[in-house]
């Protein structure tokens, strides 16, 4: 039996923030984990985090991996892969299963991490090969580089289901619809606008009848609910379609707490089975803490937050920092956490229909009901204004915790205000460089340059660009609407790629001046 | 399905080495050390396994080793989960019928 100060189990983000935390106090950590590489789904993350700095918002979720993994080697923490922690006994007794043998350690203290699993629906056909979780797709296409279908049907309207529908269409993939038995878009509205600009289309209050197929998916059937979710007759839609992805939720995966004792809840708003922790993440059992999604789902950035604050807590537990430190420690990650749990998709929303946002403007029903905003509801938001000259413009139309945008800006153009769930606008009298700084960092792709008039009867607007082939300037094709739709002609004007950028391309398309407000996109001919 | 050659964002992907291997006797080729389920599944393989009592087929499903609805009969183990197991050069990969290998 080998001993620890401190046992982690899990390397995914919280488990390594705790772990580096703890190390960086002088603790003994290992950490243990069932899979053959570190990082827990940060790697499979490639969209730019939302938050400030202090979240890492603007970096891609498989940086933030590499970051974590360089600090943890750095301070000599330990981290055991293919190791399946398979039980959690009193006295912090732990058994883990490395290759086909039972090992025995005994931690001081154990922090689980062990995170979440995919919620799964069931409909006639879901057992066909072709129907996947959206894990699965982002493991096949981010981690291992193939695509997971061809022509896809996600199933699920929150943040994964919008985020891993980008991605397939990153990919290569097509993705045919975004189908949501709630009569609400659950993720982000900038999420869902990136990829309702595609055209891809929307289909709320709508669920899963039928998977079609004998070997494999050939098809799928949906259809309409009603208000308690029942299927409403002659509402059926067919899509051909070789794959069904489900983006359906998240449970956390608590067993290991239930084994060791941890006073535990059924809690709805915190995923299902959580054990019931203090502030800082500390069960019912004294030394045993929880972080991230295991004590209930949020995402890998207040994971980390989390894991942190455990890694400090066990270190006081053990005697390496005094009470006031940990607490001014403490201090400081509460602020952060605090900060990540604004606006309106903060846990305490979770599942309320918010109509206005903080400024008391009203919210686009459109865009949670279609994806997008509408252009005579987009106007009304501080980010959209008209100048002479190239100018951002601001589609950011939802309070979340996120403020790249103003740090982007040298010229000072950008501000999101006092709070940092704030709309931001461009403030009165900035200058404009046209650097396109602010189009790169918006993690929700919601910053677009204008000049609304070049004098010639065109207008230009810069957006955005990540996927292939990069269309080259002179490139002539289409200038879409919000929603996806062929608008005007449009030619590629420009096309900036610098490392800045981090892989957002930024490219600018020239189209007749009464779109300029209106195009979004571009699609080669 | 298509490998993606090149991402916008990973770029491309380093692959290991070629290898050979065997999928109900039919010779195919995948990339060292990925999953045994890529390699199928970049090979066109859609069915692993058949459940024992009604005879459905299953395939990748979860593709992190949770659900084991990827097992196979590998080098003649059944019950591998393809997802997580790492390809070897010349590999025996049988699609599995109930707990054993399709046609034993």
């Amino acid at each position: 039996m080998k001993r620890y100060e401190v046992i982690i189990v899990g390397a995914g983000p919280a488990g390594l923030s705790a772990a580096i935390e703890a190390a960086k106090k002088g603790l003994k950590v290992v950490v243990f984990d069932e899979n053959d590489k570190p990082g827990g789904q940060l790697f499979k993350q490639i969209h730019k985090f939302f938050g400030s700095k202090e979240h890492h918002a603007k970096i891609r979720g498989y940086k933030i991996g590499e970051e974590l993994l360089k600090e943890a080697d750095e301070l000599g923490v330990e981290v055991v892969l293919n190791a399946t922690v398979v039980g959690l006994y009193p006295d912090k007794e732990v058994n883990v299963r490395i290759n086909d043998e039972i090992h025995h350690f005994k931690g001081d203290t154990v922090i689980i991490a062990t995170g979440a699993s995919e919620n799964m629906v069931t409909f006639p056909g879901w057992t066909l090969p072709g129907v996947i979780g959206a894990g699965a797709a982002q493991t096949m296409m981010n981690l291992h580089g193939i695509q997971p279908g061809k022509k896809i049907l996600m199933l699920g309207s929150g943040n994964v289901g919008l985020v891993v529908s980008f991605q397939l269409l990153q990919a290569g993939c097509e993705v045919v619809a975004i189908v949501d038995a709630a009569p609400r878009i659950g993720g982000y509205g900038v999420h869902a606008s990136k990829v309702s600009r595609t055209g891809v289309p929307f289909y709320l209050s709508h669920t899963i009848k039928q998977v079609h197929g004998e070997d494999c998916v050939t098809g799928v059937t949906i259809t309409e609910v009603d208000d308690h979710f029942a299927p409403i007759p002659d509402t059926e839609k067919f899509f051909e379609v070789d794959t069904v992805c489900m983006a359906v939720g998240l449970s956390p995966m608590s067993q290991l707490l239930k084994m060791a004792g941890c006073v535990m809840e059924d809690n709805p708003k915190r995923g299902g089975q959580v054990p019931i922790v203090d502030e800082y993440g500390e069960t019912s059992v004294s030394g045993i803490f929880a972080a991230g999604d295991v004590s209930g789902i949020e995402e890998a950035s207040s994971a980390m937050i989390e894991g942190k604050m455990a890694g400090v807590c066990v270190a006081e537990y053990l005697g390496y920092i005094d009470e006031e430190e940990k607490d001014s420690l403490l201090k400081v990650f509460d602020a952060d956490l605090n900060s990540l749990r604004q606006g309106m998709f903060a846990p305490k929303n979770r599942g309320k229909l918010i109509e206005s946002t903080e400024e008391g403007i009203e919210i686009s029903k459109n865009l949670l009901k279609k994806g997008y905003v509408k252009d005579d509801e987009i106007e009304r938001f501080p980010g959209v204004v008209h100048k002479s000259g190239v100018h951002p413009v601001i589609e950011c139309t939802q309070n979340i915790p996120c403020n790249p945008c103003q740090d982007a800006c040298k010229k000072g153009c950008i501000s999101t205000g006092k709070n940092i769930t704030y709309l931001p606008f461009v403030k009165d009298g900035s200058e404009c460089i046209n650097c396109g700084m602010c189009v790169a960092s918006c993690s929700g792709q919601a910053i677009f340059l204008v000049n609304e008039d070049c004098g010639d009867g065109s207008a230009t607007v810069t957006l955005p660009y990540e996927f292939f082939p990069l269309p080259e300037v002179g490139t002539v094709g289409y200038g879409l609407s919000r929603k996806g739709e062929k608008l005007c002609e449009a030619e590629v004007v420009s096309v900036k790629s610098v490392g800045a950028f981090d892989h957002t391309n930024l490219l600018t398309m020239k189209v007749p001046k009464e779109y300029a407000m209106k195009a979004r996109f571009f699609k080669c001919s | 399905m298509s490998r993606i050659s090149e991402h916008p964002i990973l770029g491309k992907k380093e692959k290991g080495r070629e290898v050979e291997f065997t999928f109900d006797g039919q010779k195919m080729k995948g990339f060292e050390n990925e999953p045994i389920a890529i390699a199928l599944k970049a090979n066109g393989v859609m069915i692993h396994r058949y459940t024992k009592k009604e005879h459905k087929p299953r395939g990748l499903f979860c593709a992190i080793g949770r659900c084991t609805d990827c097992v196979m009969v590998v080098d003649g183990k059944p019950n591998i989960r393809t997802c997580v197991t790492p390809l070897k050069e010349g590999m025996v990969v049988n699609t599995q019928d109930g707990v054993k290998a399709v046609g034993i």
